[in-house]
């Protein structure tokens, strides 16, 4: 038995209270109109609030834009969060895994509990929101991984945020593997240096105009979810200056 | 409305000693999520009768549950033979048509249930040519004894669709004779019912040894599908 689809399409980004995760969901919210609905879901917080006003009021007409306020670092949280947004929306064609946790340190000083908290959000809390859609029926259309440059190649100082991320990269080529039995299409992205918050506060004397932008990303991933996306989603694409 | 009998009951000696060849991986999947998911985007069929090896009742149970098939489906222990096990099945089909398929052929695609829910004759199977030559032997004597016509053979896949009265009339006819067939296709027609063919694909083998296996993964996994440039 098949269940039939509702007009417009759905999307979930996560992270969407800045940085490419706000511009992603500004770019689905202002200017596609395949899309009608628009969910966020970030960590409670005042930008988060402020993120999600904005993009209400920025959105075209008839595209509704709602936000979930919940840290993903917990897993009963967010799987509470997840039996939530899917009573409400049983359809969430495309999903963009886009929130991440830094805090690079060396090595001899990383915090075990650190360790865990960046895992519980760049690796756990993306697996769980597929997984738990999955098990409620929801299969998506196109999943969108954000994982990094630097899970390809490991640096002095990144330890935590490089290993999840490459386990996000080798992930994603897992959940293409298994989702392509729905025909869901999986891209990893993986940006490199780019004008986020994070990187204004690693490297404070770069001019974040001479760097790629938030934005460019956004781009990149509205291309992966139109016509074309399907000609290059096969592997982890790497988006760099 | 269709019910679908999935057979899923059989034990892959030739596979994998003491555990069910459903709970196989295939392209890393348990072999039977590629039926329950292909049939399970089928609008018209509302029933899945599934069988399970004796003892599996929950692992089957569980990828059920874990791949949110929405078709209601009526868990059955599985016969002592696949004959037996179908005769079982129907007894549990609350539609007037049924499909027949096994767990085992996981290339089947909703498009194939879908050829043969389309085709107007209640009885119908997917069935391919046979591209070698076969020959009628005497096994005890292993004296060949003639001559078979190939362009009249065919190899009997699966699904197949019949008429519940049909395939139950057949089964009971069977029963009464104490036959057992291997398949229901040639066992209707023995029966005294018209049965049809439509031509199957060779993709959907039946997985039987660890080389169907590898074949089966590299074909779901797209494997053939040129995407590389090799085949212009």
């Amino acid at each position: 038995m098949a269940v039939t689809a509702s007009v417009g399409k759905t999307i979930l980004v996560t992270g969407a209270s800045r940085g490419i995760g706000y511009q992603i969901a500004r770019r689905f919210a202002g200017e596609r109109d395949d899309y009608d609905t628009v969910l966020l879901l970030a960590r409670p917080s005042e930008a988060f609030t402020a993120a999600a006003a904005g993009l209400a009021e920025g959105a075209r007409a008839g595209v509704r834009v709602q936000a979930y306020p919940v840290d993903l670092a917990d897993a009963d949280e967010l799987r509470a969060a997840v039996d939530a947004i899917h009573a409400e929306h049983p359809r969430i064609d495309t999903l963009v895994n886009n929130a991440g946790y830094a805090n690079p340190v060396a090595l001899q000083q990383i915090d075990f509990a650190d360790f865990q908290h960046t895992v519980n959000v760049n690796v756990y809390a993306p697996f769980l929101l597929v997984q738990h859609l999955l098990h409620r029926g929801n299969t998506f259309e196109l999943i969108v991984n954000v994982a990094s440059t630097a899970g390809i190649n490991g640096r002095a100082g990144w330890l935590t945020y490089s290993a999840s991320k490459a386990a996000m990269i080798t992930m994603s080529q897992v959940m293409r593997e298994e989702l392509a039995l729905y025909g869901t299409r999986v891209v990893c992205v993986s940006p490199g240096r780019c004008a986020t918050d994070l990187r204004r506060t690693l490297a404070p004397d770069e001019d974040p105009e001479t760097i790629m932008r938030p934005a460019d990303v956004a781009a990149v991933v509205d291309m992966l979810a139109s016509g074309v996306g399907r000609f290059v989603d096969s592997a982890n694409l790497v988006v760099r200056q | 409305m269709y019910s679908l009998v999935l057979l899923n009951g059989g034990v892959g000696a030739r596979l994998d000693a003491g555990r069910p060849k459903q709970l196989v991986t295939v392209g890393g999947l348990p072999i039977l999520v590629y039926s329950l998911v292909a049939a399970d985007a089928v609008q018209e069929i509302t029933q899945i009768v599934l069988n399970y090896p004796p003892g599996w009742r929950d692992q089957v149970e569980e990828i059920v549950r874990s791949y949110a098939i929405t078709t209601p489906v009526v868990y059955l222990e599985a016969g002592p033979t696949r004959h037996e096990s179908v005769a079982l099945g129907l007894a549990r089909c609350s539609n007037e048509r049924v499909i027949i398929h096994e767990s085992a052929r996981p290339l089947v695609t909703s498009a194939d249930f879908h050829r043969l829910i389309e085709d107007p004759r209640p009885n119908v199977a997917l069935m391919l040519p046979i591209p070698f030559t076969v020959a009628p032997v005497d096994p005890q004597t292993s004296r060949v004894t003639g001559s078979l016509d190939r362009s009249r053979l065919r190899n009997v896949q699966l699904p197949q669709k019949y008429a519940l009265a049909d395939l139950r009339a057949a089964h009971q006819w069977a029963a009464a004779r104490d036959l057992v067939y291997t398949e229901d296709a040639t066992l209707v027609v023995d029966a005294g019912h018209e049965v049809y063919f439509v031509a199957g694909s060779d993709r959907n083998l039946k997985v039987t040894t660890r080389t169907d296996v590898r074949l089966a993964s590299f074909l779901l996994q797209g494997g053939d599908d040129g995407r590389d440039g090799f085949s212009g």
